[in-house]
């Protein structure tokens, strides 16, 4: 029993003060209107003008050999700007990046960072139009559009991810099928069709079965054609004759019985791909690592070549993925930040010691090509000739088809939240639930509702 | 001021702990209540919209369907993990039983395993044309079944998942439970002549009846928040037949949607509440 009249009021006063104190702190939380906030402020950046700049800079890559590979130029940058030191971290970048910038605390000056998740960050980028200005005509258009929001760029390219036909050049050319005849879609048609009559059990097409790689797969044809999910002011575009082709031909392959349901490179993936039933993968350039280490059975047999065009004369190549490297307006150097990235992508030295022979790549990088056409140069390569390609000229098929991407492919900022949609219904239609005029009117829809209207 | 210091005294050592949880737990609670109550992204000013994201999530679809993958995976979970646990922890009890010590290590051994490295053999295990589950279900000519790549299977994969994981942390309370019966009334009961099943169902159960119950609350949390299984092992498909309450959240926040994964949060702390409080309700009423 309380014998004290005072403590009720006593606690009342220590809650009251914890309310206070806790509402307090929320106010540290963002300013709230009651429409949208029309502040607009000037987040150009600007090359340093010092002659020798100075400085210390923090960049961000992921882990593994591609961090080894930009660890290993930081040597050759200090030799041009020997007074800006470089904090290289290795950093779960999808996993930090939003609660850094969102937080505002130990915010890097350059990030290594998805090209589909440029938009979504864009708020708290340096719009980098003015430092890439001297450049940007040399610039892959592709990955100028995939940086692009607004008037802004927001990226500074990296590497364009061209898509490939992978085939199987030793299984088909035992079937009597000659790939290299092949030109355009329906040409690929045929020749599964002539391979599936020679190896009844197999499914020579790959279709793939994850929602986020089919959806990126399905992105790749589309730059074919020089289009993409949204235009340029976010206006979804799925309803048009190209997605309709590219759906009616993936529905085709499913409905023929002529495609390979698997994940990319799972363990299905993988078997289907080392017994020969599985010979043709539309794929980015990143799948030459598959025969490189993970198809021991049938390495060396394999051969890469441009896509098939999707009518007579059409692009032979659209862009499947790719990175750039942003530069936060939080970072306290961003400007020594672009000279890092300057000296990477633009400088010979530079990205020469990405893609060219070095420690960690002994014959080359070979999983992309620079985004910078006097880098993609394919009369110059980078990187050598695969063993696992049967000793192919990877970098020539790769930079020719590169430069035949087409432009006007515009990566909006919700494109990863689409995947719930447009993926899905993508793999409803592979496993024969709905029809490609399904999946254009429920993922139009569902886009429209689920993700546009609540930007 | 003797009285002051006297009277402040207990508030003085609490303040700490007060500090660190306003800090910490009010403080957080309140910016996400607020936080939902508008569109923020992550930058700029939030705009106000009400009840906007609220009743977007209580009318859209998918919020329901999460909502609905994990009251399934509920079902197919804590039930047979139940069951299982008690049995299990009655004969780790048993005096009899030699190398207990090696059998509650064995136990408790999934539970301590990296999720990350038992997802990667559940995904090889559970391949559908070349995992060992479908080889050896096929010596008995059971057709291939695609136990990840089909939505009817995906959720029991996923739950078994789920009680490989964890079953093992629940024998270990409900055997700390199974210690605190005092060994005289098993005793009694078999001077009465009662069975191991009779004394299983007459005295095990009902005495560790709050231990059960602690364990189906602890589980019911977790399932309703369970996220790193489906993100490691589905990715929610396929057609998000795996999207739990926790990995639609996530999807949220991941998407720079804020303002809805905050609202999201607190739909699905009051549905776990309201979970709790009947399952205590429950507990009181036998009581």
């Amino acid at each position: 029993m309380n014998s004290n009249p005072k403590r009720p009021a006593l606690r009342l006063a220590a809650v009251g003060v914890t309310a206070v104190a806790a509402l307090a702190l929320t106010a540290c939380g963002p300013d709230i209107t009651a429409g949208a906030d029309d502040e607009a402020t000037s987040d150009r950046l600007q090359a340093p003008s010092a002659d020798k700049p100075e400085g210390e800079i923090t960049i961000w890559d992921r882990s593994g050999d591609l961090y080894e590979v930009f660890d290993a130029v930081i040597d050759d940058f200090n030799k041009k700007y020997p007074d800006i030191k470089v904090n290289h971290e290795a950093v779960d970048i999808n996993a930090k990046l939003q609660n850094t910038l969102i937080t505002g605390t130990d915010v890097p000056d350059g990030v290594f960072l998805d090209d589909a998740l440029v938009g979504g960050f864009a708020d708290h980028l340096w719009d980098l139009t003015d430092v890439l200005a001297p450049y940007a005509d040399d610039i892959a258009p592709q990955k100028i559009d995939a940086t692009t929001v607004g008037d802004g760029i927001y990226g500074v390219p990296y590497d364009l991810n061209p898509g490939l036909l992978f085939y199987n050049a030793a299984a088909l050319e035992a079937a009597g099928v000659d790939a290299t005849t092949i030109e355009t879609y329906d040409d690929l048609l045929d020749a599964a069709r002539a391979y599936q009559e020679a190896v009844p059990e197999s499914h020579p097409i790959h279709l793939e079965q994850s929602p986020f790689l089919g959806q990126l797969q399905l992105e790749m044809y589309a730059s074919q054609l020089g289009t993409s999910i949204a235009d340029a002011d976010g206006e979804l575009r799925l309803d048009s004759p190209e997605y309709e082709q590219i759906l009616t031909f993936l529905d085709t392959v499913q409905s023929d019985g002529l495609g390979t349901r698997a994940e990319y490179l799972s363990p299905t993936d993988i078997a289907e791909l080392e017994n020969g039933n599985q010979v043709f993968y539309p794929w980015a350039i990143w799948f030459d690592f598959a025969p490189q280490q993970l198809l021991p059975e049938t390495s060396g047999d394999w051969r890469a070549m441009e896509l098939p065009a999707w009518e007579d004369g059409g692009a032979r190549s659209g862009a499947m993925g790719g990175s750039s490297f942003v530069l936060p307006k939080e970072g306290e150097n961003a400007d020594l930040a672009w000279l890092f990235y300057e000296f990477l992508m633009y400088d010979e030295a530079g990205y020469s010691a990405v893609w060219g022979i070095n420690d960690i790549y002994p014959t080359g990088l070979n999983t992309s090509i620079p985004a910078y056409l006097p880098a993609a140069d394919p009369a110059k390569p980078l990187f050598d000739p695969i063993e696992a390609l049967g000793g192919q000229d990877l970098w020539e098929v790769a930079t020719t088809a590169g430069a035949q991407i087409p432009s006007g492919t515009s990566i909006p900022s919700w494109w990863n939240g689409a995947v719930d949609y447009l993926g899905n219904d993508l793999q409803k239609m592979l496993d024969g639930d709905l029809t490609p005029a399904e999946v254009i009117s429920s993922s139009t829809d569902a886009i429209q509702t689920n993700l546009i209207d609540r930007q | 001021m003797a009285k002051f210091r006297r009277r402040s005294a207990p508030y003085l050592f609490v303040l700490p702990f007060l500090v660190i949880f306003v800090a910490f737990s009010v403080y957080p609670l309140i910016f996400t209540a607020r936080l939902s109550f508008t569109n923020w992204r992550g930058s700029g000013a939030a705009e106000w919209v009400g009840w906007g994201n609220y009743t977007y999530l209580l009318t859209s679809e998918a919020f329901w369907s999460s909502l609905g993958n994990s009251a399934v995976l509920w079902l197919l979970i804590v039930p047979i993990q139940i069951v299982l646990a008690v049995i299990v922890a009655v004969l780790l009890n048993s005096a009899k039983l030699k190398l207990r010590g090696l059998y509650r290590v064995a136990f408790i051994v999934p539970f301590v395993t990296p999720l990350v490295a038992v997802a990667q053999i559940w995904v090889v295990l559970f391949d559908q044309q070349y995992g060992a589950i479908n080889a050896f279900l096929g010596v008995f000519g059971i057709p291939d079944i695609g136990w990840l790549t089909t939505s009817a299977w995906a959720k029991p994969t996923l739950a078994l998942l789920f009680l490989w994981k964890t079953t093992g942390f629940i024998i270990i309370i409900l055997l700390s439970g199974l210690q605190s019966i005092d060994g005289s009334m098993y005793e009694a009961a078999e001077l009465d002549g009662a069975s191991k099943l009779r004394q299983l169902w007459s005295i095990t159960v009902p005495l560790l009846r709050r231990t059960i119950m602690f364990a189906v609350v602890l589980q019911t949390l977790a399932v309703f928040q369970m996220f790193a299984e489906p993100f490691v092992v589905t990715q929610g498909g396929p057609y998000n037949s795996t999207t739990t309450a926790g990995y639609y959240l996530y999807n949220h926040i991941t998407r720079g949607d804020l303002g809805t994964g905050a609202a999201n949060s607190f739909l699905l702390v009051i549905l776990v509440m309201v979970l709790s409080l009947f399952f205590v309700r429950m507990l009181r009423a036998k009581d």
